[in-house]
C-alpha cells in the first residue's frame, strides 16, 4: 500500500497543465521502471507496451492533466486575470493559495473581496473578477499564457483516505504504475499498452491521438466519480472505501464491463457499479470511437470534493482496481469473448 | 522581529485557546520584563526603562486568532462547526484545516458539475459547510475529534519580495511589534499587554485594562487593505507599503484626536486609515474606568482573516518605529 501511496503523494505534489508537465515527466520515469515507454511528440502524453503472447492489445488509460487556470492579463500592479483549464467552482477562490508557473515558480494568493466592498451577497460568475495577487510586481516573470496550479501538498486524512489536488486523475495514473509493477516479469496473454496521456480536462483531447497511434483491440479507461459526501447523493456517486465502480453505459463494452463485475465478484474484492445513460464524462468516451471502433470498459475511484484542491480518495479503492485489473489482464481481457 | 513573526504565524491560537501562543511569548520576553498571566489568559508585561514618565503608557496586541470550533458530529462522521471570530464563507470552502494541531481535515465543496448555475453563482449558507476527516462514521469520528475541538484554515507562511502571506497576521503582527519593543525600547516604563479574546469581543483588554488603569494606550493591530485591482481609491482603506495605518474613528471607537494628528504629523510613513470601519480591542480600551487616550496603529492586510492574508514587511516595520516614537512623546510630554 505504501507504494501505491507514496506514488499518488509524488505526483499529487508536482503538476501537469498545458506546457507545465512536470507529473508527467514523473510518471515517466516512474513506470520506465516496469517497461519501456515512449513520449508523444505532440503533447506531453506517452505510453508503453508490455509484451504478451498474441497480437490482441489492450490498452489502460489515464488521464496525466489537472484542472488549472492560464494567464490571460497582468496588471500594472502585478495583479493576473486568468481563465480556468478544466470545471472550477469560482466561490472557492478567493484568497486560495496558487503557483504561477511563469520564467520561475512563484506564490500568489486569489484575491477576495472585503466585506466594506460588497454590496449585499456576492454573485461569484466571472472568473475575471477574481484576480491573483502575485505580492510582486512581477510583469517580466510572468507572461499570458503562463499556467497556474492550486499549491497545496497532499496529506494523510484518518482511516486511509488521503486528501491533495489533482487526484483526478493522478489516483488513475498511479494504478497504471502500479499495474506496471504488478505485472513486470510475469507471462502475459495479450499486449498491455500504458497510456497516460494529456488534455481530458479540456475534451479528452489527448486520449484521441493516443488511441489512434496505439490501435488497441480493448481499452480500459482508468479516472475518477463523484464520491458520496453531504454534497453528493447515493444517486450522484458512489462510497469512498466501498471499492472500485465498474462503469455501466450505453457507450461502454458490456462484454468488458460484465467480465470486470465477474472477476471483482468471483475474486471477493470491493467493487460498486456506476451506471450512466450515455457518455461518461471520461476518456472512454472518446477511445470507443477511436478508428473502426475499440471494446472499452471503465472503472472509476470515488473521489470527493472534484476539482478543488482538497479532493479525498479512499486507498482501498486504489487497491481494489489494481486488484480487479490484474485480474482482468491475466485472464486475457474479453480476447476470446 | 520578522523571524519572530513567522513562528509566531506558524502557532494555532484561536480565541479562547491562545495557551501555545502566550507560552512562546513568555519564552521570548521573560528576561526583559516582569510577567504575569491574568485570570482571563492575558499576558500582562511591565517594562522598566531608564526613566518613569507621569502617565501611566499601555501598549496591546492580541493574541488569538480566527478559527473554527467543533460543535457536532453526524451519524456520518462529519464534523459541524461554527466560526470564532468572523471569517468569510468563500474563504472557509474547499480548504484544508487542522484540528487541535493534530488531525487533518477538509472542509468540502460540492463538485462543480453538480452545481446548478444558481448554486455556482452564490455561497452556500455557513451552516451546511462540514469538515471531513476520512471518518465514516460518528464512533470512528469521535476516537478522534471531540466536541469543543478548534480548527484552523492550514496556511504556510510565504515571503515573496517585501510581502508576507500567512494566517493569522491579524494580530501577530502587533505580538512581533510589542516582543520587540519589549526586548529593544528602554526609554520609558511601558506596560505591554498580549491579550486574549479580541476576535470574539474585545473581551480580554477589556480586564486587562481595568486591571493596569493606564493613562494612554497604543493598541498594535492588522487592519484591512482593499488596495486590490478593480477597487477605487476612495475604498482602499489604506495601501499596503504606505506605512502604518492611523485610525480616527472606526466601529468600535472614535480615536483621541491629538495622537492621530501627531502620528499622522511625524516623519515616518504611515497614513490614515481611511474609512469608518472595522474595530479592535481600543473599543473597550478607551472607555476603561474614567477614559484612556487611545491611538490605534495597523498595519494593512490584504484578506485580512483569510488564511492566505498579506502584509508588506516595510509597514511593520513603520509601525515599529512609529509605536516607539509615540511611547516616547506621550511619556516625556510632547502631547498631551
Amino acid at each position: 500500500m505504501s507504494y501505491i501511496k507514496d506514488t499518488l503523494f509524488s505526483l499529487s505534489a508536482s503538476y501537469a497543465s498545458g506546457k507545465v508537465s512536470e507529473a508527467s515527466e514523473f510518471a515517466f520515469d516512474e513506470l520506465s521502471k516496469y517497461l519501456e515507454c515512449v513520449k508523444s511528440d505532440k503533447n506531453m502524453s506517452f505510453y508503453g507496451v508490455m509484451k504478451g503472447e498474441s497480437d490482441y492489445t489492450l490498452m489502460l488509460d489515464a488521464h496525466i492533466d489537472e484542472v488549472a487556470f492560464t494567464v490571460t492579463n497582468i496588471d500594472d500592479n502585478g495583479f493576473l486575470t486568468v481563465a480556468n483549464c478544466g470545471g472550477i467552482d469560482l466561490r472557492t477562490l478567493p484568497a486560495k493559495q496558487v503557483l504561477i508557473h511563469g520564467k520561475q515558480k512563484i506564490k500568489g494568493v486569489f484575491i477576495s473581496t472585503p466585506p466594506h466592498l460588497l454590496d449585499g451577497e456576492q454573485t461569484f460568475d466571472d472568473i475575471s473578477k477574481i484576480k491573483i495577487d502575485t505580492c510582486l510586481g512581477a510583469k517580466d516573470l510572468i507572461s499570458p499564457g503562463d499556467i497556474v496550479t492550486y499549491d497545496i501538498k497532499p496529506c494523510e486524512l484518518s482511516y486511509g483516505r488521503v486528501t491533495g489536488k489533482s487526484l483526478d486523475d493522478r489516483a488513475g495514473v498511479t494504478c497504471l504504475i502500479e499495474l506496471g509493477k504488478r505485472l513486470k516479469g510475469k507471462k502475459l496473454p495479450i499486449n498491455v499498452c500504458f497510456s497516460v496521456v494529456d488534455g481530458e480536462e479540456l475534451g479528452m483531447r489527448g486520449a484521441i491521438p493516443a488511441t489512434f497511434d496505439i490501435s488497441p483491440d480493448e481499452a480500459v479507461a482508468i479516472d475518477v466519480t463523484f464520491g458520496i459526501s453531504p454534497d453528493v447523493t447515493s444517486d450522484e456517486g458512489g462510497y469512498l472505501g466501498k471499492g472500485a465502480m465498474i462503469g455501466v453505459s450505453p457507450i461502454l463494452d458490456k462484454s468488458v464491463t460484465d467480465k470486470l463485475n465477474t472477476i471483482a465478484f468471483d475474486n471477493d474484492i470491493p467493487y460498486q457499479n456506476e451506471v450512466m445513460g450515455g457518455k461518461t464524462g471520461t476518456d472512454s468516451d472518446v477511445i470507443s470511437v477511436s478508428k473502426n471502433g475499440v471494446k472499452t470498459g471503465l472503472i472509476s475511484i470515488p473521489l470527493r470534493n472534484m476539482h478543488n484542491d482538497c479532493e479525498i480518495i479512499d486507498l482501498k479503492d486504489l487497491e481494489s482496481t489494481c486488484d480487479i485489473l490484474e485480474r482482468y489482464i491475466l485472464s486475457g481481457g474479453v480476447k476470446n469473448a | 522581529m520578522l523571524k519572530t513573526l513567522k513562528s509566531l504565524c506558524l502557532i494555532d491560537a484561536t480565541s479562547g485557546d491562545e495557551t501555545a501562543v502566550r507560552e512562546f511569548i513568555c519564552k521570548e520576553v521573560k528576561d526583559f520584563c516582569e510577567c504575569s498571566t491574568d485570570n482571563l489568559g492575558n499576558l500582562i508585561c511591565f517594562k522598566k526603562g531608564k526613566k518613569t514618565p507621569n502617565k501611566k503608557i499601555m501598549l496591546d496586541a492580541h493574541m488569538d486568532e480566527v478559527g473554527l470550533i467543533i460543535k457536532a458530529i453526524t451519524p456520518d462522521g462529519y464534523l459541524k462547526f461554527q466560526t470564532v471570530g468572523g471569517i468569510d464563507t468563500s474563504v472557509m470552502l474547499s480548504r484544508r484545516v487542522l484540528i487541535e494541531n493534530e488531525i487533518n481535515g477538509v472542509i468540502g465543496c460540492k463538485p462543480v458539475h453538480l452545481s446548478s448555475a444558481d448554486e455556482r453563482k452564490k455561497l452556500p449558507k455557513e451552516e451546511n459547510l462540514y469538515i471531513d476527516i476520512g471518518a465514516s462514521s460518528r464512533q470512528e469520528a469521535q476516537e478522534l475529534v471531540s466536541v469543543g475541538d478548534r480548527a484552523v484554515i492550514c496556511s504556510e507562511y510565504i515571503e515573496n519580495g517585501d510581502k508576507i502571506i500567512s494566517k493569522a497576521l491579524d494580530d501577530r503582527i502587533g505580538c512581533a511589534v510589542l516582543i520587540d519593543l519589549i526586548k529593544n525600547y528602554d526609554e520609558y516604563d511601558f506596560y505591554g499587554v498580549f491579550s486574549v479574546q479580541e476576535e470574539v469581543g474585545a473581551r480580554g483588554a477589556k480586564v486587562a485594562t481595568f486591571g493596569i488603569n493606564p493613562d494612554s494606550a497604543i493598541v498594535l493591530e492588522g487592519t484591512t487593505a482593499a488596495d486590490i485591482a478593480d477597487v477605487p481609491s476612495d475604498k482602499t482603506v489604506c495601501v499596503l507599503g504606505n506605512g502604518v495605518a492611523v485610525s480616527f474613528m472606526d466601529k468600535g471607537a472614535v480615536y483621541y484626536r491629538p495622537y492621530y494628528d501627531f502620528a499622522l504629523n511625524s516623519n515616518i510613513k504611515c497614513q490614515p486609515k481611511s474609512a469608518v470601519a472595522g474595530g479592535n480591542n481600543s473599543s473597550v480600551i478607551h472607555l476603561s474606568r474614567d477614559g484612556v487616550k487611545t491611538v490605534a496603529l495597523s498595519v494593512p492586510c490584504r484578506y485580512i482573516h483569510s488564511a492566505c492574508s498579506v502584509a508588506d514587511k516595510n509597514d511593520i516595520l513603520s509601525a515599529r518605529e512609529l509605536c516607539e516614537y509615540m511611547i516616547n512623546a506621550i511619556a516625556d510630554g510632547s502631547i498631551e
